[in-house]
């Protein structure tokens, strides 16, 4: 595996939408004041959430037989996000090795196929047999 | 860029905000919103086992708290990233400290700013950045 890390398949893009009431609830667990039709800045994380995101991590993860733990997050963006709108999201990923990463790496259009943002997320691979068991120094 | 908002000095320190302590009700709310239900910050004993004394807040509740320090602090900028490293975890029933300086500021590149979150330890939680440019959000930025 180059250092580069090997292309992992996340499937095809999918459609996302914010969602007014989870947008609310998520400002409001996150301490964010919201104005009008906006979404926190840490919205999309909702949508790396889903059921068929999660699964395929989950599938990498006892592959390698190891836990997922959140390495680190960014979100950028070239336009605000908008309730309402019916985004597409793609994501790409990458295995690294070395330490042993999973780097995922989602950009989201509008309908019109203009640049809205990208988000890239980075878990660490920690193997399970290399956990702290209860009762370590 | 907006003329008539004016940036913000180089080196000028955010109002710190503090957040928490989250206790295990407000875990459980914001995996069920967030949909990141990890055991790990829900299960005491699953925290316990693998070396914490208590489940960890979410990373991402963290983070994203950040976007209240940095409107608190200059609500006429908008956001244009928001990026951080996790380097600790918060512990739930602990409190964490947001905090930020301004590193760079120009018309050209918007402004930079260094964002940390502390817990108790004496590391940081977080060590994150963010970028904002004139133009309340919606605008310019999200």
């Amino acid at each position: 595996m180059s250092s580069e890390g090997v292309a992992v398949d996340f499937g095809p893009p999918m459609e996302v939408m914010i969602d007014a009431g989870l947008a609310e609830n998520f400002a409001r667990e996150t301490g964010v004041a919201l104005e009008g039709d906006a979404a926190p800045i840490a919205y999309p994380a909702v949508w790396l959430a889903q059921p068929r995101l999660r699964d395929r991590i989950a599938q990498i993860c006892a592959e390698a037989d190891a836990l997922p733990v959140h390495e680190s997050q960014r979100f950028a963006y070239a336009a605000p996000l908008r309730q309402g709108v019916c985004y597409r999201l793609a994501v790409t990923a990458r295995r690294e090795v070395e330490p042993s990463r999973l780097v995922l790496d989602a950009t989201l259009t509008d309908p019109e196929g203009a640049a809205v943002g990208r988000v890239e997320t980075v878990l660490r691979l920690v193997s399970r047999a290399d956990l702290p068991k209860k009762g370590d120094a | 860029m907006n003329e008539a908002t004016a940036l913000p000095q180089v080196g000028e320190r955010l109002p710190p905000l503090e957040i928490g302590p989250f206790d295990a009700l407000a875990l459980a709310r914001y995996a069920e919103v967030s949909g990141d239900d990890n055991p790990l910050h829900l299960d005491d004993a699953l925290a316990l086992s693998v070396g914490f004394t208590a489940p960890p807040v979410h990373g991402m509740k963290l983070l994203a708290a950040f976007e209240a320090l940095l409107k608190s602090w200059r609500s006429d900028l908008a956001i244009a990233s928001l990026g951080g490293t996790f380097v600790q975890p918060v512990l739930r029933g602990e409190k964490a400290t947001l905090t930020g300086r301004v590193l760079r500021a120009s018309e050209a590149d918007g402004v930079f700013v260094r964002l940390y979150a502390h817990g108790p330890g004496r590391a940081p939680a977080i060590i994150a950045d963010a970028t904002l440019r004139p133009g309340r959000p919606g605008s310019e930025g999200p």
